[in-house]
């Protein structure tokens, strides 16, 4: 038996679908790039398209990073195919946006997962983890505890804690040498927290901190804000932005240590 | 029934990593959840870096982790040069508070100790 290929997803569609996305392709098209309408139209495309996101996300699933994250990646791939789109050449928008996700996935392995080398144990515990966490995580409504993990996964606790140590090792080295992708976002998880959240207000010396937030990756920022000034638990907020909390975790420890550097260098100088 | 650990170690940011990685350990011997547990190491991270800039070179940083049933305190303690607790009223201190459930800075022959107080978020038998 053969897989289907990814592209046949949307023929699935009724006539209805496929009409509405035929004018939106065309309308977005003929639209200037400055047209304020375009968002909207994006946006449409990217939504009704996103179940071919998440199947080519499954293809790669038990390569030890979390399904939320390549949907996550994956997604940006499908907006820069909707943005690259040529209705002229007479292609399924699917055949052509296929390669585009896929390649927005394997660049992510390429540039983040395991960039630095991992010993082969800890890499199989990290996708085990990564796996059971996520099962977990849906079963409990909640984070689970390493003794959680470790019964789920049939090792040690102390195997848990190795793949929590190795995975900020790698995360550490890996993110910080590909920062593009990140403000490369689904624009629908929205801008409203910005640098002059009210929240920021309560803190006397905001205006060193002001500037060192407004330099960070807007994703990492708002997790700065949602986790520190809006009191979201880091699983609140994996969920509000769609990726796993391990993420979250990893972000917001790389963003507190470019603040950290940066008010040090404030206070020094 | 307390559960204690003491690590101590010179005033040197390399060091930090060793703080992260029992502040971890601990956690999960308190069975705190993996957000938690995260947000614990974070926390460990930052106080710990916040008196080595106020301690001199030389000095030794102590942190003890006590575990008692679903709770775990944890106190980081050095000499500093300022002669005062940090200041409360900065990004770092915010970011300690949010962290954990309670934090406290207390200061005695210019020797400061700031005490985190963690609860287990979820119930015993979940």
């Amino acid at each position: 038996m053969t897989a289907a290929p990814s592209a046949r997803r949307s023929t699935r569609w009724g006539e209805p679908q496929r009409v509405r996305e035929r004018e939106l392709l065309a309308s977005f098209a003929a639209m200037p790039a400055d047209d304020p309408r375009r968002k909207a139209v994006r946006d449409e495309l990217v939504t009704m398209h996103l179940p071919l996101v998440q199947h080519c996300a499954r293809r790669y699933r038990d390569r030890g990073e979390s399904l939320d994250d390549l949907v996550q990646v994956g997604t940006i791939g499908l907006i820069k195919a909707v943005d690259r789109f040529d209705t002229g050449r007479g292609l399924e928008f699917s055949t052509f946006a296929t390669p585009t996700i896929l390649g927005e996935i394997k660049r992510h392995f390429r540039d983040r997962a395991w960039a630095i080398k991992v010993p082969r144990r800890l890499q199989e515990l990290q996708s085990a983890m990564t796996q059971a966490t996520d099962r977990l995580t849906r079963e409990l409504g909640r984070a689970p505890t390493v003794r959680e993990l470790a019964a789920a996964m049939g090792v040690d606790e102390n195997d848990v804690l190795d793949a929590i140590e190795a995975r900020h090792a790698y995360a550490t080295d890996s993110l910080d040498s590909s920062r593009d992708g990140d403000d490369d976002r689904p624009a629908a998880l929205g801008d409203s927290l910005g640098v002059d959240d009210p929240a920021l207000e309560a803190v006397e010396y905001r205006e060193s901190l002001r500037p060192l937030l407004a330099a960070l990756p807007d994703r990492e920022r708002r997790i700065v804000l949602l986790r520190f000034f809006h009191n979201k638990s880091q699983s609140q907020i994996a969920e509000d932005l769609g990726i796993s909390q391990m993420h979250v975790s990893r972000l917001l420890a790389r963003a507190l240590t470019k603040l950290r550097a940066g008010m040090t260098d404030a206070t020094t100088h | 029934m307390a559960d204690s650990v003491t690590l101590s170690f010179r005033a040197d940011t390399r060091n930090v990593g060793l703080a992260r990685t029992v502040a971890a350990a601990m956690s999960a011997r308190a069975d705190l959840p993996l957000d938690q547990l995260e947000d614990v190491r974070l926390a460990v991270d930052e106080a710990v870096a916040q008196l080595i800039v106020d301690a001199p070179k030389t000095a030794q940083i102590t942190c003890v982790f006590t575990i008692v049933d679903a709770e775990l305190d944890i106190t980081v303690t050095a000499p500093t040069v300022t002669g005062a607790t940090p200041a409360t009223d900065t990004f770092s201190w915010t970011v300690l508070t949010a962290l954990v459930d309670s934090v406290t800075a207390a200061i005695e022959s210019d020797v400061v100790t700031l005490s985190l107080h963690v609860v287990r978020q979820i119930p015993v038998d979940a």
